[in-house]
């Protein structure tokens, strides 16, 4: 049965392979054989190409999700695993995206980019307000991007989900951070949900305009230029980027890493900025260019796509707690729910 | 009388340089030379620290913060630093440590280390707390360490600062992150604190008691060998850090980066973990190894010291807002 699983999970990756590339086909055949003849237990990603090679290497990397309660634990694809430990598949997964709030040069009208500003009074209160909506929703990773303002959004927000599980920050930038943050007891892996940062999900880069005030850039530039790199699809500001640039490199990041991870069936969160998020959301919603330069995300407020069959549908915002709305959005949501309300009361 | 006052400001390096080992008299002595014959733009500071006149700071790798008025790139060499010796004594500055508040690990009792944990509402508070009880004390610059914990604190403390500059966070791990970075307004620069993070100031390493709950580890253990581990000098747990190693690394930074700083009248938040800080204090206040392991340091508390004449004087804890207190703590 466990074979017949694994079949089916390839026959899905098979299917999904003319979405992406076709060269990915090839390296996923192998890499899927190298992982079983190995016996790692990886969080094993069914999808594509990148998403493996960053299981690969996050396995010997990411010590604090091997043991994920995720139904793909490698162990029980082994073909002779008789013992059958295998729950169902999940067949949904939950994706959040949080924009955060404001930020001190928000308040004080300077173009940010890629600063590493962080956040004001009310970008705190914001990124709370975030976390009270998605209480109740499951969050099994959490990505954001390198820049402070998203990190804090994701830990506050974090500090109101009642499932109560640990964030942690995932170190990787060299050896000794690896080795420092490594974490010695399986029950506290398991109650821990790995953040992982990526630049590649930081804010549109300004260049020359980052920490200049819209007034003296309009001067200083002129009024239609400045109009055009800010709401331009493909003009990038001196040194900077453009939209489409941003874009690039945010959706190549999320099909890499994160759609392999919905994949499997994790649910995750991904807290970053204005113009990666509408990059992703472009990518989800299928957008063209004309529309998503239209695209506005209201900052703070979660947006939450259901992920099933290999396709997001769209959900809309999570009502607060206090407000009347929507009780959960799928069955599985509404069964996630209530376990968390009988765990608590 | 350039050359006067640089002549004057090598002899202060030379006074200061007798209230401090011999060693560092020497690492003043030839790092003033090299400066001189190197020729580098670097702005001398003749003033006091109130007329922060800085001009430029010209080396290519300043780049956020390259005419920050009292800024120094970090990134420069420390060496370039020692020239910028005001020859004003009765400078003094500030330097505010503040240890994070509850961390989620923290709640559930396992030993934490430098596992990147985040904090707990409560935590958040604390440090909110912390930045009120600092609101009316001059900041130049901010150090913390690699971890959320501390860098949250520190960013939510200073959003209830009266100044109003603003934090920002330096990147240079890569040359892209440093290009990414860059700033391009001056008057933006001058509104900024640079925020500078540290592996060194990092709490100590626990090795591979990280993740475990206290009682696990005692089973695992044994009970003497966790007090030793957790209360001793030098004795560090398996694949661990000893308080001696975390304050090697920890004291190390703080000379090399902070007390710079400090000695050319900047105005520090440290903002770190207990037994970073707890090293840091051991060297500010020459405590032994026997009186280190019994201190202890409330969270979320701001400890204040000023530095002096190449002294750190300890000032306690700034009252919150709405205590009775001492006003301020020294003239400046």
């Amino acid at each position: 049965m466990a074979t017949a699983r694994f079949h089916q999970a390839l026959g899905t990756a098979q299917s999904h392979q003319h979405l992406q590339n076709s060269g990915s086909h090839h390296e996923f055949g192998n890499a899927s054989l190298k992982l079983i003849s190995k016996g790692f237990k990886v969080d094993f990603g069914l999808s594509i190409r990148g998403g493996y090679s960053s299981c690969m290497r996050k396995s010997g990397v990411i010590q604090a999700s091997t043991s994920q309660t995720s139904v793909v634990q490698l162990v029980s694809y082994l073909p002779n695993n008789s013992s059958d430990e295998l729950r169902r598949k999940p067949s949904e997964a939950a994706l959040i995206l949080i924009r955060h709030g404001e930020s001190l040069w928000n308040e004080k009208n300077l173009f940010t980019g890629c600063v590493d500003v962080p956040l004001t009074k009310k970008g705190v209160e914001e990124a709370i307000e975030a976390g009270k909506r998605i209480s109740n929703i499951p969050v099994d990773m959490i990505y954001t991007s390198a820049l402070i303002r998203a990190q804090m959004t994701a830990m506050l927000a974090m500090t109101q989900h009642r499932r109560k599980k640990v964030p942690i920050i995932l170190h990787n930038e060299n050896e000794q951070a690896r080795e420092w943050s490594r974490i010695f007891s399986e029950d506290t892996k398991k109650q821990s949900i790995p953040v992982v940062t990526a630049w590649q999900l930081n804010e549109r880069m300004y260049g020359e305009l980052q920490g200049l005030n819209k007034q003296e850039t309009a001067d200083r530039f002129g009024k239609e230029k400045v109009h055009e790199w800010r709401r331009s699809y493909d003009i990038p500001p001196p040194n900077g980027e453009s939209l489409e640039m941003c874009a690039e490199r945010a959706v190549a990041y999320f099909k890499d890493h994160i759609e392999p991870q919905l994949l499997s069936g994790k649910n995750v969160m991904i807290a970053a900025h204005g113009n990666s998020l509408r990059s992703i959301i472009m990518y989800l919603d299928k957008l063209t260019s004309q529309e998503v330069i239209n695209l506005e995300l209201s900052t703070g407020i979660p947006m939450l796509y259901i992920f099933k069959g290999g396709k997001f549908i769209r959900r809309g915002s999570p009502a607060g707690p206090t407000e009347a709305g929507v009780y959960a959005y799928t069955r599985s949501l509404a069964l996630y729910r209530q376990r968390l309300d009988d765990m608590l009361h | 009388m350039a050359a006067g006052t640089l002549h004057r400001s090598i002899r202060t390096i030379q006074l200061h340089g007798c209230s401090n080992d011999s060693a560092s008299t020497m690492d003043y002595g030839s790092s003033s030379l090299k400066l001189i014959s190197k020729g580098f733009t670097v702005d001398v500071k003749f003033l006091s620290n109130s007329s922060r006149s800085f001009s430029h700071c010209k080396t290519h790798v300043f780049h956020a913060i390259s005419s920050h008025a009292p800024v120094i790139d970090p990134t420069l060499s420390t060496s370039h630093v020692n020239a910028n010796i005001n020859q004003n004594t009765s400078i003094e500055s500030s330097l505010i440590l503040i240890r994070h508040g509850e961390s989620m690990w923290n709640e559930r009792n396992l030993f934490t280390g430098s596992v990147d944990v985040p904090l707990t509402k409560r935590g958040i508070e604390e440090a909110i707390e912390a930045g009120k009880r600092i609101s009316s004390i001059p900041v130049n610059m901010i150090y913390t360490s690699a971890l959320i914990r501390a860098q949250m604190t520190a960013m939510l403390a200073m959003t209830q600062h009266r100044q109003k500059k603003i934090p920002i966070i330096m990147h240079d791990e890569s040359i892209q992150a440093k290009e990414w970075t860059q700033i391009f307004s001056e008057e933006t620069i001058q509104q900024s604190i640079p925020v500078i993070t540290a592996w060194q100031l990092n709490e100590r390493m626990y090795g591979k008691l990280q993740g475990l709950n206290k009682e696990e580890t005692v089973v695992r253990y044994g009970k003497e060998k966790v007090h030793e581990w957790r209360r001793s000098f030098d004795s560090p747990p398996p694949h661990g850090e000893s308080l001696e190693m975390c304050s090697q690394r920890a004291v190390a930074f703080f000379k090399e980066n902070i007390e710079l700083q400090l000695q050319n009248g900047r105005n520090i938040v440290v903002a770190a973990h207990g037994n970073s800080l707890r090293s840091i204090i051991m060297y500010l206040e020459k405590l032994t190894s026997q009186e280190v392991t019994n201190l202890e340091l409330s969270t979320g508390v701001p400890l204040l010291y000023i530095y002096k004449h190449g002294v750190f004087l300890k000032r306690g804890s700034p009252v919150g807002p709405t205590e009775y207190g001492v006003y301020a703590y020294t003239r400046v």
